[in-house]
């Protein structure tokens, strides 16, 4: 049930809520010039609507086609009819990321007309994957799973001394972890369809670009264009890994996280390159799984991190297994005649060259946004020259009307899955809900999933020390050991805990950084205290659950200026 | 594309393995008694909406068209279709080796299951 002029669809329902009623109203009035209104709709020829709460809309048009007789005018439930005259869409989204999905989801709750436009760009070495964006096919959800199969590999190893027997050394085999977490990132990629099509949002599997501030132009992998107009659009076209620029055999043989989760057989023998929590966390499950494992670091680890929990970090993951290459950075890459890679690298610290051959390079240096193709320039949407993210306010607008931005394409953001997903709902709910509401970028907790996880909310204490000078805060702190560690025997030397707060009166809690298994559950419910300005006094009346590791945040009392052993024991 | 009307798992499974090499998409549906009509309501609900949009499958396709019992073998959670195939409820519609499929309610939306069959 449609019809088509001048171009728009204009199609039809019979369950309009109040809301969308007028928003019916409001821009059906163009459409109304041509159209007659049946008098039992107690309207008059081209232009007041009848919308009563039986919210049933019956229009008849003077040249209608054969047949076509009363249409009604739908959308979704409490939906809406055709966008505002002159666009297509009230909202179109460039991205079906994290940010970007949550965004159209949202805005079309209000009745909206919204579209989708994703399209993946095969990584230099031919993977590609479906809806849902960075976090659902090449980052969270795939790293977090194969975080999982290597915590399970220690849990078996555990296990002889809780009394399982279970023959070692046990062995793993990476495709078929490979194939139940591509299997079930194909599953998201379909549920993500699903829910948008029973939404009513639009999806185009197109790479888009602006012709003009409310001109989209969509391109197929064959060349084939489609136009899309829209009186809202929103940037949300994310990240891509970048590869290193003045290291020859980089890009031919190198791979990044965009291929690791969709490697079929084993990478082997691998080298990550890079000091990000990507190459970290990567070549922690590496390792885990039982393969040969290096991570190449040109300088600090986690860089913008807590540099002592940073440290503790790499501390573990070494005692654990991988081999570090500190203060060295990669000069050449090469095939050599078994398939296996050369990589030669400067070793800063020594001033020497070394050598070695790997399975797998895989490059963790850093993400880039890929605004080139989106054709900013063209309507003068600014970006940072360094970066080339897109510069946005607290409103996550752009410097052109009508245009927005949200997720890991923005500047000065937190590169993370909740914040953009936040961003995208709270935009939506600014443009279309009447809401005013922006989003907030402080306190965010995070956790690192390298084999010893570190979770963190708040300030670093660098930062601390930056903002408010070493005398005004305090840091409490504990080494603990984990209950489960005892038993199975397990090194729990990096197992540590730190609390930043300020000096005076009050007290309130700058930051809570914990190392230890499970950190991200640990630090969640600690994040909402934080964000209600908690206070070290507030929390020493909090009661600990006993036996956890994360009491241990309710008991923490030795300080660093104290200079007292910071070692905590059970009970 | 063509139709293969089974009943029960072992059926099911061998005509599956008889398409091997096609797009295969099967409809679960509770059994139907003498009138022809299924003890699963939602069955009745969704079987005129799916095979009203077969005509959207791509032409080498088979759909089967499976029963999977009755009332009380469905029920049993060690049955070999939830055992087996991960189904969670009827109708189900899927596109067999893959991660795409309709559960209930879903079945009953046009758009959804035309989605299924046209959607790589």
């Amino acid at each position: 049930m449609g019809k088509t002029h001048s171009s728009l669809l204009i199609s039809v329902s019979t369950r309009l809520n109040d809301q969308a009623c007028e928003n019916v109203q409001e821009r059906a009035e163009w459409h109304y010039t041509d159209f007659v209104l049946s008098p039992e709709d107690g309207g008059s020829d081209g232009k007041a609507l009848a919308c009563g709460p039986a919210q049933c809309f019956i229009v008849s048009c003077e040249t209608q086609p054969e047949g076509w007789r009363h249409p009604s005018f739908t959308g979704p439930a409490g939906g809406t009819a055709a966008a505002t005259g002159k666009n297509e869409y009230d909202l179109l989204v460039i991205g079906g990321g994290s940010g970007g999905l949550a965004c159209a989801k949202e805005a079309a709750q209000f009745g909206r007309k919204v579209a989708v436009l994703d399209y993946v760009e095969p990584s230099p070495q031919g993977t590609k994957w479906g809806l849902g964006g960075t976090c659902v096919n090449v980052g969270c959800i795939p790293k977090k799973l194969m975080h999982q199969a290597a915590l399970l590999g220690s849990a078996l190893k555990d296990a002889q001394h809780y009394g399982w027997n279970i023959a070692q050394p046990v062995h793993h085999t990476w495709s078929v972890m490979a194939q139940a977490v591509q299997n079930y990132v194909k599953s998201l990629n379909w549920g993500h369809r699903v829910q948008l099509q029973d939404k009513k949002v639009k999806y185009f599997n197109l790479k888009g670009s602006f012709s003009d501030s409310h001109t989209i132009r969509g391109l197929t992998k064959a060349g084939k264009e489609t136009i899309v107009t829209a009186e809202n659009i929103v940037i949300a076209t994310g990240g891509r890994p970048k590869y290193p620029t003045h290291v020859a055999g980089a890009l031919e043989y190198g791979i990044t996280s965009d291929d690791l989760f969709w490697l079929k057989e084993s990478p082997g023998k691998t080298l990550v390159v890079g000091a990000s929590y990507v190459s970290l966390e990567c070549a922690g499950f590496l390792t885990g799984i039982g393969l040969d494992t290096t991570v190449m670091m040109r300088s600090i680890p986690l860089r913008g991190f807590d540099q002592q929990m940073a440290s503790l970090v790499t501390e573990h993951m070494e005692s654990y297994g991988t081999k570090f290459l500190k203060r060295c950075f990669p000069t050449t890459v090469e095939k050599l005649e078994n398939n296996r890679l050369q990589v030669t690298w400067k070793n800063t610290d020594l001033g020497t060259e070394e050598t070695d051959s790997f399975d797998t390079v895989m490059w963790a240096v850093g993400r880039a946004p890929d605004t080139e193709t989106l054709n900013l320039e063209t309507v003068g949407v600014k970006t940072n020259s360094e970066t080339g993210k897109i510069i946005v306010d607290a409103s996550e607008a752009t410097s052109v009307p009508h245009i927005y931005a949200v997720g890991d394409i923005t500047e000065g953001r937190p590169e993370l899955t909740p914040t953009a997903i936040a961003a995208g709902k709270l935009l939506a709910q600014r443009l279309f809900g009447q809401s005013s509401e922006l989003m907030d970028y402080d306190n965010v907790p995070t956790t690192v999933f390298t084999p010893l996880e570190y979770g963190c909310v708040g300030l670093s204490e660098e930062a601390a020390v930056q903002c408010y000078g070493s005398d005004n805060i305090e840091v409490y702190h504990a080494y603990y050991k984990p209950l489960e560690f005892t038993v199975a025997e397990r090194d729990a030397s990096q197992c540590y805990m730190k609390m930043v707060c300020l000096r005076e009166r009050e007290q309130r809690i700058l930051g809570l950084h914990f190392i230890g298994p499970n950190a991200g559950e640990v630090i969640q419910g600690f994040a909402l205290g934080i964000k209600c300005g908690a206070t070290y006094p507030q929390l020493m009346k909090t009661i600990g659950i006993h036996p956890t590791c994360a009491e241990e945040i309710t008991k923490l009392h030795i300080t660093k200026r104290s200079g007292l052993d910071a070692t905590v024991t059970g009970c | 594309w063509e139709e293969k009307q089974v009943r029960g798992y072992p059926e099911f499974v061998q005509t599956g393995r008889s398409a091997h090499g096609r797009p295969i998409f099967a409809l679960f549906c509770g059994d139907k008694d003498a009138e022809g009509r299924s003890w699963c309501p939602d069955c009745v609900t969704a079987e005129p909406v799916v095979r009203k949009e077969l005509h959207n499958m791509p032409d080498e396709s088979v759909f089967i068209y499976c029963l999977v019992g009755d009332r009380a073998y469905w029920k049993d959670p060690n049955n070999e279709f939830r055992k087996n195939l991960k189904l969670t409820g009827v109708p189900t519609l899927l596109k067999y080796g893959t991660p795409q499929k309709l559960v209930e309610e879903e079945c009953f939306k046009a758009e959804l299951v035309r989605m299924l069959f046209t959607e790589d």
